[in-house]
């Protein structure tokens, strides 16, 4: 028992650490490339990210959105619903906290954050329920409705950005700022670490106790295996989809609440800085794990942070983490670490 | 008015187009190419640093084609070799693409915003200036290069090299059933290389193009989701080059129609959706057909 | 002159802990149509990859032509004139028929190369020409995959010939096709062998094989243990080398008096699902201490009647469980109402490979108590059910967390059995159940079928073995395309069981 426990541990751990591996080193030959010493840029990163009580916190912050995502992107992939579409409802769901935080009336004072959340879920779940549906019922491909569906997220918030909710003072491609009532607290001015980290956190807790701990999630996993012995075993597969994207659209939604009223304070044009993709090589990286999903986040959190103070103050470009980030979700999917996405058998 | 929107049209179709018609074949094969948006950026760079460089449009081209052919048989390798998904590392792909970019841009140039070199050598026009003289679609013919007189004899010709060459008949055969094609002793494997490496090539042209045809800048915004709709547009044409060409066309119409419709009071930014929400309307009445017939 | 067209010497394989071939010796003399039988599992399937080239043999080697060969890969032993027809035909359904005719060595013009023309109106005077010789008709043009299963068949067998096979190996290639097509694919072979091609020809019908070969080789666990020209040996001889000398085993069948109707099917029809066939007006009962057989050829809407009575597919008539009336109802809903199911396609179907041997033996039991409580799901009581549902049907694990892949054929099919039976449902719907099993395992899960039938359950059996249908039904029905041809009791004689199941439309 325990050496099958071992095994399947051993086989997450190689899973993770190999496409880091690879990333690492790529970039260890793209720095000596450019005469930087890679060990001497990896030790900075280390010590920028984690070297003070302050960077850690802003390690945190920069991996707060990254847990939304992921735990979004691996309700999907768990249940064999190849869900692209992260980004997509990330947008939406945060244009609509932001909408709701400065629209509705600040008397209601502590009442407003907790309605702007369940406000961006429920435009999240709306806006992933529409691929998901089309996938049960029609045998649409999610794949190319949901990334079809990124670019309409995009071209809708942007419109709406530029349009009807611009602000007035401001010039372009932004909302007014929510109501200081709406706002997520900081947890430790002044940095921007604030909590929807601990949000995060409890999102990533209750995805756990959900994939393993109810009827639901472990319904999610047998369909992920194997749809037509879930069908077999009297599993509604149409159900286990709808809900697997519906679930997905209110993390992904609750990610861009959180990120709206607890890092921006406003919507603007380029809200997401790829937040919805990073999100999957996460929950790759992580094998729809939540200990390796908290790992995975806090890694491109750490890059994230760091790359930004590296490139004020050697000649690094911010635009390494992007290399190391598309080699980690090139990587994650190889051979051995390849993860349960079924392939379709057109026959 | 409509002689500028068809001029338009038709030089913003190209790179569509030529993006499209790789990705078709590399479908045909059996892999979804979600990386030719990756391919038409690095395209784009290298063309115009090499025309810059070299002086000479075709040499740039050729270059751009070569790096997005190499880049794609690569590409390829991760998923026939090392049993990558194709969407992730697709994805994957894009987002390496982009960062390489901006790295590139930033320890070379200085900044990672728009590459302007000096001396970059555009697309030739095919035609002396005097056809815009002619009615209707002067200002059209005036405007022709050569990739866009490539693209359309690629859309005339891939129905010959799918139907009726070996190569054509391998990569449908994989595409429709890679373990027939290894049991008659042919390499499947190799077969995709081959039709990554093709939209990989013409991914790269469609790079050049944008690049060359009017104002011989790079920068890092300049394929803004032109591979994806290039993939919108071989779902759309159900990876047959005729339809797809048209869908293609459909996609240069309302792009060029978008600026137009600007002063009609129809905001642009919204016009942008329109191309994915057709594909989203396409799949789905295409799967209710199917549904119903197989009922 | 060649003594040995394509033979084996002493050749062994193991594939881990199993010993797949354990000292193989076969010969194949030049223009003979040669069979081998023996049970699923006895290391046929290994042989014929040896003899390929896609697997390399331990020990001993492979002999073409008189000589010892030993094969790089399956390119070489295409090269050396060996071809095979799988059972899984290896056509592109999507590609017409002359296109999988010519694929990997098309006629060109002009000069060669991957951009080379191919020669459209030469590779179909080829086909025809080959279609001509031996016999048969062929619509080039036709999608492949909308192509009648023989004609599919028989294309394939034509692009062998014709990339210049000289020995062919089928593998049990009867076993999706309909009588008629049986006899006509054997008279295809007769035809080919005439011409001077080797057939190997893989099966486990004895029937088959006194029909159509010359020489028949027995394999049983692993070795050869008997080989004769078939002039010289008889059908009875062969059966008792394939299973250790004894007639099949004949299990204890009780067969008691049996109850009140369980499971009662009237005007049951089903709406074509694409391809398959559909059912057509099917009405019958199951008793309560009965399990009733259900014989017939392959595809003959088999598989459909079992996904329509568990409601995997839309039917049309009734479906009464107990007088409860569950037409209509999905696949959770019937199961509630108390129905097993056993499916044919154990891999795909029968389990999640991939999932822990717990998971699978508790699978659809996740909303139930003591398992799951609403919303909670207790991984306590689920551990706890699921070593007691393993435990019941004895089934013989390392751990429960282990993945049920790990487990041989037969173990695994117990752990479905263990599934199914656990709420003591009071019908079982059960299809191939001893399909990939060894000899140990099919008695462990005949025992188990018994035991049910004894305690009052109700079964529904289909087999693709007459022996296992004759030895445990009580009585069988015969379905040919999609209706129920007839009934007939358990021992009844195999030749009018034969007789029924090719009688009327059968295509």
């Amino acid at each position: 028992m325990t050496s099958t426990l071992f095994k399947t541990w051993l086989e997450r751990g190689t899973g993770f650490a190999l496409p880091v591996v690879i990333a690492l080193a790529v970039s260890a030959v793209v720095l000596l490339a450019i005469g930087e010493s890679p060990l001497d840029t990896f030790s900075l990163i280390l010590s920028e990210s984690f070297g003070s009580a302050r960077r850690i916190a802003s390690t945190l912050s920069a991996a707060t959105p990254l847990l939304f995502t992921a735990v979004a992107t691996a309700i999907c992939f768990r249940a064999g619903v190849f869900n692209v579409g992260v980004e997509g409802a990330f947008l939406i769901g945060g244009l609509a906290a932001v909408v709701a935080g400065f629209s509705l009336p600040a008397s209601l004072g502590w009442a407003l954050t907790p309605i702007c959340l369940a406000i961006a879920a429920a435009f999240g779940a709306a806006w992933l329920w529409l691929p998901g549906w089309l996938l049960a019922r029609l045998e649409v491909d999610e794949v190319v409705s949901t990334l079809m569906l990124n670019f309409i997220a995009a071209a809708i918030t942007g419109y709406l950005v530029n349009g009807p909710f611009l602000s007035a003072q401001s010039g372009n491609n932004v909302t007014p700022p929510v109501h200081e009532a709406a706002e997520l607290s900081r947890l430790m001015p002044p940095a921007t670490l604030h909590s929807g980290f601990l949000i995060g956190l409890a999102i990533l807790f209750v995805y756990a106790i959900w994939a393993r701990r109810t009827p639901a999630g472990v319904e999610g996993a047998f369909v992920g295996l194997n749809r037509r012995f879930s069908r077999a075993v009297g599993i509604s597969v149409r159900h286990t989809i709808i809900l697997a994207m519906v679930l997905s659209g209110v993390v992904a939604g609750l990610g861009g609440a959180s990120h709206g009223l607890g890092q921006l304070y406003r919507y603007t044009d380029g809200f997401s800085a790829g937040y919805g993709f990073t999100g999957m090589a996460v929950a790759l990286l992580g094998r729809n794990h939540p200990v390796g999903m908290l790992l995975g986040a806090v890694l491109f959190g750490a890059l994230a942070s760091a790359g930004t103070t590296i490139q004020l103050f050697s000649d690094i470009p911010l635009d390494l983490v992007n290399i190391i980030q598309g080699i980690v979700m090139i990587f994650s999917v190889v051979e051995l670490g390849r993860i349960t996405i079924r392939r379709r058998a057109r026959a | 008015m409509i002689e500028q929107i068809a001029a338009a049209a038709i030089l913003l179709t190209t790179p569509i187009l030529m993006a499209a018609m790789g990705g078709l074949v590399n479908r045909q094969g059996g892999i979804v190419n979600i990386a030719l948006e990756a391919k038409m950026l690095i395209g784009a760079y290298v063309a115009v640093v090499v025309s810059s460089a070299s002086g000479s449009w075709m040499l740039a081209v050729l270059a751009a084609a070569l790096v997005g052919t190499v880049i794609g048989w690569l590409f390829s390798l991760t998923i026939t070799r090392l049993g990558a998904n194709m969407i992730i590392a697709g994805l994957g792909l894009n987002v390496l693409a982009a960062g390489a970019l901006g790295f590139v841009m930033t320890i070379l140039y200085g900044s990672s915003g728009t590459l302007r070199l000096p001396d970059t050598v555009l697309l030739p026009r095919l035609l002396p200036e005097g056809v815009s003289q002619i009615p209707l679609i002067g200002r059209m013919l005036a405007g022709l290069d050569p990739l866009t007189v490539l693209a359309w004899v690629s859309v005339a010709a891939l129905p010959f090299l799918l139907g009726s060459t070996r190569i054509g008949l391998w990569i449908r055969a994989t595409g429709n059933a890679a373990q027939v094609v290894r049991s008659v002793g042919l390499r499947p494997a190799l077969v995709q290389d081959v039709s990554t490496a093709f939209a990989g090539f013409f991914s790269g042209l469609a790079g050049a193009h944008l690049a060359l045809y009017s104002i011989g800048i790079f920068n890092e915004g300049l394929t803004a989701g032109r591979g994806f709709i290039a993939l919108a547009a071989f779902y759309f044409g159900r990876n047959r080059p005729w339809p797809t060409a048209a869908a293609c066309l459909l996609f240069g119409i309302l792009d060029a129609a978008q600026i137009r419709m600007q002063t009609v009071g129809l905001p642009p930014r919204l016009m942008g959706a329109l191309p994915y929400l057709m594909v989203l309307a396409i799949l789905v009445l295409t799967q209710m057909r199917s549904l119903r017939r197989a009922k | 002159m060649t003594a040995i067209a394509l033979g084996a010497s002493h050749v062994w394989k193991s594939y881990g802990r199993v010993q797949a071939n354990r000292d193989i010796t076969l010969a194949v003399a030049p223009a003979e149509i040669h069979a081998i039988v023996g049970e699923n599992g006895a290391g046929k399937s290994t042989l014929m990859r040896i003899l390929q080239g896609i697997e390399r043999p331990d020990r001993g080697h492979v002999i073409v032509n008189d000589q010892k060969t030993e094969f790089s890969g399956p390119a070489e032993a295409l090269a050396c004139g060996i071809g095979m027809v799988h059972q899984e035909f290896m056509l592109a359904p999507d590609l017409s028929l002359l296109e999988n005719l010519v694929l990997g060595d098309e006629p060109v013009r002009g000069r060669g190369g991957p951009l080379a023309r191919i020669d459209w109106a030469a590779a179909e005077a080829q086909g025809r020409e080959l279609a001509d010789r031996i016999g048969i008709e062929v619509d080039w043009h036709r999608r492949s995959g909308s192509a009648p299963v023989h004609i599919q068949q028989f294309v394939e067998i034509i692009r062998l010939l014709r990339r210049g096979t000289r020995i062919l190996i089928l593998d049990e290639p009867t076993a999706v096709l309909a009588p008629q097509q049986v006899n006509e694919l054997f008279d295809l072979l007769r035809r080919i062998r005439a011409d001077g091609t080797t057939i190997l020809f893989i099966s486990h019908k004895i029937r088959e094989v006194t029909a159509l070969a010359d020489r028949v080789t027995v394999i049983r666990q692993g070795a050869t243990v008997f080989s004769a020209a078939l002039t010289e040996t008889s059908a009875d001889e062969i059966a008792s080398h394939i299973v250790d000398g004894t007639p099949p085993p004949r299990a204890a069948s009780e067969r008691g008096a049996p109850g009140d109707g369980v499971l009662e099917v009237r005007g049951l029809s089903a709406l074509s699902v694409e391809k398959s066939r559909q059912l057509r007006d099917i009405s019958f009962t199951v008793r309560a201490g009965e399990i009733v057989g259900l014989a017939g050829v392959a595809g003959n809407g088999q598989v459909e009647l079992m996904e329509a009575l568990f409601g995997l597919i839309r039917s049309t008539g009734s479906v009464h469980l107990n007088g409860t009336d569950l037409s209509g109802l999905r696949p959770d809903r019937r199961r509630a109402a108390g129905i097993g199911f056993i499916s044919a396609d154990r891999g795909q179907e029968g389990l999640a490979l991939a999932a822990s041997i717990e998971d699978n033996v508790i699978a659809g039991s996740q909303r139930q108590p003591p398992i799951g409580k609403g919303w909670w799901l207790s991984r306590r009581a689920l551990r706890r059910v699921a070593l007691d549902r393993l435990g019941r049907l004895s089934v013989r694990y390392g751990a429960a967390r282990d993945k049920v892949s790990s487990l041989s054929g037969g173990n695994q099919q117990r752990v479905v059995f263990a599934r199914e039976t656990a709420g003591t449902p009071p019908l079982l719907l059960v299809s191939q159940p001893t399909r990939g099993v060894d000899l140990n395992g099919i008695a462990a899960i005949h025992a188990i079928l018994l035991d049910f039938r004894a305690r009052g359950g109700a079964v529904l059996l289909a087999s693709e073995e007459l022996d296992e249908l004759q030895i445990l039904s009580d009585r069988i029905l015969v379905m040919v395309d999609g209706r129920i041809a007839g009934e007939l009791a358990a021992d009844a004689d195999r030749g009018e069981i034969g007789r029924m199941m090719v009688m009327e439309g059968a295509a």
